[in-house]
């Protein structure tokens, strides 16, 4: 017997974004392919939120003001 | 031309033209003739710069003549990626959208190459967009899929697809290539090929078409890591047009070390082909020779989704207008055509965490590679796979690759060589990945591991130089 997924509010809500932006280009199979993809993404997202970073944990990227000077 | 000049490393292409033994217009002209022959075979080639390469190659003539020799790119053809710009031919990125796209200047890396003395002969074919928008099979270019010069039914890996495949048969003594995540080492390692990853900065971005801007690298791919060294050192280097580009100097060192000190991460051959295992492992037995290896525990991270977090999130901003206009709708792939739509529904907050947690990566494997050389490693988990079907890839999350989410999500080098064949007869590779800056460890590394093997000596049999000219 196959079961069925487990329902997934937050799977559901991210996928109708997709849907709700695109859905008249897409066709039925290409929608089920992009609920699994978001699923897929959703899964990424939890394996990230489950690591715990300290207030001083900041992205490693380098920003400078900007003044134009000659 | 004696046909063999065709697999001859740059180290010894470069005496044979500063003697004036061989002339970089007749090199030139040799090499223009192969990819108009093979190219189409291999789907490797979207413009032969023939008028362009060929004044380029007088140039070097002239200057050599008169004793102006510039060093040991002068005078050699080489091939580069179609994502970087060039005056005079189109810029396709590999996708028909793009096919007719132009730019009025050319890429930092195809100017130095110019001052260099090196003669720009071809524009190589690629996986559309560098693959950004999550291609799952090989015919997802404009141009073809490309095919492997080991096997006409297996793919050359992406998305330096043509950078892979010219040099390989010897269409090219060298080409440049991109890698995002992978698409150095990738072909270079499904087609028996040195390619260079340099750390992110050392090499400026300027000119190449943007798909992730914190993850993006450009390298070369050729018959060995020496000439990837000898690559590097005309290529890289600070640039005012790419606030990314590190001021860093570098100069590429051949000085060879006597002895090495590699780890390798527990499991890190875990989901890999059975000859690459054996083939890494027989690796490991010719390393032991000059180094000491040792196993390594990596902390837990989330590698993977890091690095394919901040992958998806920053092809789909830099792609924003193509995939909100529906234009995606004319890429090759059928699959690149939608799947990039899903990435609307990443939050910022999820991406914002990869980013942080790339500092902790970062860090964390700095730790490790500090009491290392180098992390071995196979280059890729199989053979190259089959044309016309599906394939596993990490960023796709279908396999499992933490040297590739790691060395790319923290910018660090890698360098990958041959060291074997599979099952099939096609080549299997072994990466050196080191600390950032660190491209003379792990290009020494991997020269040492050359210097007693000769899987870089191996040549595809279609487009061995005696059958082919």
């Amino acid at each position: 017997m196959i079961q069925a997924a487990k329902p997934d509010p937050e799977a559901d809500a991210l996928f109708e974004i997709v849907r709700a932006r695109y859905g008249d280009r897409l066709t039925p199979a290409q929608l089920d392919e992009l609920r699994k993809i978001v699923a897929g993404q959703l899964e990424a997202a939890r394996a990230l939120r489950a690591v715990a970073l300290a207030n001083a944990d900041e992205p490693m990227q380098p920003f400078a003001p900007y003044r134009n000077e000659p | 031309m004696k046909a063999d000049v065709v697999f001859k490393p740059l180290r010894e292409l470069g005496p044979l033209l500063e003697s004036r033994k061989l002339s970089p217009v007749e090199l030139t002209e040799h090499f223009l003739e192969r990819l108009e022959r093979f190219g189409p075979r291999y789907n490797a080639v979207v413009t032969v710069m023939r008028e362009h390469a060929l004044l380029q190659a007088r140039r070097a003539e002239g200057d050599i003549a008169t004793g102006r020799y510039r060093g040991p790119l002068h005078g050699i053809p080489y091939g580069a990626k179609d994502l970087l710009a060039t005056a005079g031919a189109p810029t396709t990125w590999g996708a028909a959208p793009y096919r007719t796209q132009r730019f009025d200047f050319d890429a930092t890396v195809v100017r130095r190459l110019e001052e260099a003395g090196a003669v720009l002969v071809a524009k190589l074919s690629m996986i559309e967009l560098a693959g950004g928008m999550g291609y799952r099979q090989p015919t997802a270019s404009f141009t073809g899929p490309c095919i492997n010069p080991w096997d006409a039914n297996a793919w050359t890996g992406g998305s330096s697809s043509g950078s892979g495949a010219a040099v390989s048969s010897g269409l090219v003594p060298f080409a440049i290539g991109s890698e995002t995540w992978g698409s150095i080492l990738s072909p270079a390692g499904y087609c028996g090929l040195a390619g260079l990853r340099p750390t992110y900065g050392r090499v400026s971005r300027y000119g190449a078409m943007a798909l992730c801007w914190s993850l993006d690298k450009l390298g070369p791919l050729a018959q060995t890591a020496d000439d990837c060294g000898l690559v590097l050192d005309a290529i890289a280097g600070p640039d005012p047009m790419d606030p990314t580009a590190s001021p860093r100097p570098y100069r590429y060192e051949t000085l060879d070390r006597k002895s090495f000190r590699f780890g390798r991460i527990r499991g890190v051959t875990d989901g890999c082909e059975e000859a690459v295992v054996e083939n890494f492992t027989r690796s490991l037995g010719v390393l032991g020779k000059f180094a000491t290896i040792e196993e390594v525990a990596l902390p837990d991270l989330p590698y993977e989704q890091i690095t394919r977090t901040i992958l998806q999130v920053e092809a789909s901003s830099a792609f924003e207008d193509l995939i909100g206009s529906g234009g995606i709708a004319g890429l090759t792939a059928p699959e690149d055509r939608y799947t990039p739509y899903a990435r609307d529904a990443i939050l910022a907050k999820d991406y914002l965490k990869a980013v942080r947690l790339r500092a902790v990566m970062a860090r964390e494997i700095d730790r490790v590679l500090e009491r290392y050389d180098a992390l071995v490693a196979p280059g890729r988990i199989n053979e190259a796979p089959v044309l016309g079907q599906e394939f596993r890839s990490a960023i796709g999350a279908t396999a499992k690759d933490a040297m590739g989410a790691i060395g790319n999500g923290a910018g660090l080098p890698a360098v990958c060589v041959p060291n074997g064949f599979g099952v099939r007869g096609l080549p299997t590779s072994i990466q050196f990945m080191g600390r950032a800056w660190e491209e003379n460890t792990v290009l020494a590394a991997a020269r040492a591991y050359q210097s007693l093997t000769d899987w870089h000596t191996r040549h595809p049999r279609l487009a061995r130089a005696g059958e082919a000219c």
